[in-house]
């Protein structure tokens, strides 16, 4: 092994042959916001053999206090998340493989996509997204590692198929969500306690030292200075949907999920289309702006400003809506463009 | 006497790290509904539970000197 890991094959936890089993993963990061882009630089800079990372968003300014990978430069081009991530990951570490998928990550995708996946990372922003990923995790046999924060508050806990309580045995449900993400800010080193949580729990995993795997659920506040710490052995419910013995994995039903979503913390509306479509963004941009709107774009995506709201439009037909939380309002604006 | 633990926007909610309460013999979902009621708290169900540090599910009984805390999962990311 070359230099550039010296210092963690030195760690007696990982040594030579931690080190040529993290070389020989596939992690498959979900979300590249905050914890997205901390996670995957820690193990992109580890040298893990092959990273996914799918966000559905692209790189706005009030990221950058906190979204370590992003530039202003990114911020300016409207960079897709996951694509600024890739490039940047691969100027850090040309070693790794660095797959990124710019999407919403629907459960016909994370299907497709965990195909070889050794660990799944949550670094989401929903607990839609997060009980889908928990369903595809039991599915496939997959351990995933949940991590969460607001404010200066963070949570994590590792998942592990047949062995660990799931998400859906904790919560049973999808919490409401709103009360904090809208109006608690956030802090990065919460963040970061939270990738450091994380990580740790991925690398131990990725060099199969399982006997170091922490089993309880973590929780912090690094301002108000608690740290909890507790025991989940009685947690798995036995009559569990994603992970007890008559499961059905609910969230991956077409039933349960909804086109349309309120983004957490963002005066946002996002719209999806029921079947993906391709959409010609540069056919579509001379269009609006003969209509007279104002029309930015890249080969990723294109924003029309329309009165006080602005709607970005992806390839596949998603779109976000800005300046409204109002799903009818959002679904009308859409259809005017895109029928 | 128990000692109930809060955390994230319950902490700000109650205005207190930590209660001192007269609530053995409750059950976790007693508890939680008397705190929602007292304390005017936003939906208490998905709240995580912890008694002694381990998980405790919405019908498990505190226990006179328990220290029962109230983790809410959040979201963010």
């Amino acid at each position: 092994m070359n230099e550039r890991y010296s210092r963690q094959i030195l760690f007696p936890g990982i040594g030579k042959s931690g080190q040529e089993k993290i070389r020989s993963k596939h992690v498959l990061i979900l979300g590249a916001g905050a914890l997205g882009s901390g996670s995957a630089e820690v193990l992109t800079r580890a040298g893990v053999g092959k990273i996914t990372i799918v966000d559905r968003d692209y790189v706005e300014e009030s990221n950058l206090q906190r979204q370590q990978l992003y530039t202003e430069a990114d911020v300016a081009e409207k960079w897709p998340k996951a694509a600024a991530a890739e490039r940047r990951l691969r100027e850090i570490n040309s070693d790794v493989e660095i797959h990124s998928v710019v999407g919403d990550a629907t459960p016909e995708l994370l299907e497709e996509l965990v195909a070889g996946v050794d660990l799944m990372l949550d670094a989401t922003d929903n607990f839609e997204t997060r009980m889908i990923m928990n369903d595809v995790a039991q599915k496939y046999k997959i351990p995933w590692i949940y991590g969460a924060c607001v404010g200066s508050f963070g949570m994590s806990f590792s998942i592990i198929p047949g062995k660990t309580p799931c998400l859906n045995c904790l919560l049973r449900s999808i919490p409401l969500q709103g009360m904090t993400c809208d109006t608690g800010g956030i802090i990065a080193p919460a963040v970061q306690m939270v990738i450091a949580h994380q990580t740790a729990e991925a690398l131990k995993m990725l060099a199969e030292d399982w006997d170091a795997a922490r089993t309880a659920f973590v929780s912090f506040d690094v301002w108000r200075n608690q740290y909890t710490s507790m025991k989940m052995s009685k947690a798995k419910f036995a009559g569990c949907l994603s992970c007890g013995e008559h499961r059905t994995y609910p969230y991956l039903d077409q039933e349960n999920r909804s086109k349309t979503s309120v983004l957490c913390g963002r005066d946002t509306v996002q719209i999806r289309p029921s079947t993906p479509r391709e959409i010609s963004l540069e056919q579509l941009a001379a269009q609006l702006s003969t209509l007279g709107h104002t029309v930015k774009g890249n080969p990723y995506l294109l924003s029309v400003e329309m009165g006080d709201q602005r709607m970005v439009i992806f390839q596949d037909g998603r779109a976000l809506i800005h300046g409204t939380k109002d799903m009818t309002q959002a679904k009308t604006i859409y259809q005017r463009i895109l029928g | 006497m128990i000692k109930v633990l809060f955390f994230a926007h319950l902490r700000d909610a109650v205005g207190e790290e930590s209660l001192t309460l007269d609530a053995g013999g409750k059950t976790v979902a007693e508890l939680k509904a008397d705190l929602a009621a007292i304390y005017n708290l936003p939906k208490m169900d998905t709240v995580m539970t912890a008694i002694n540090e381990e998980f405790a599910s919405n019908d498990e009984v505190i226990r006179d000197g328990d220290e029962v805390a109230f983790i809410p999962p959040v979201s963010g990311g």
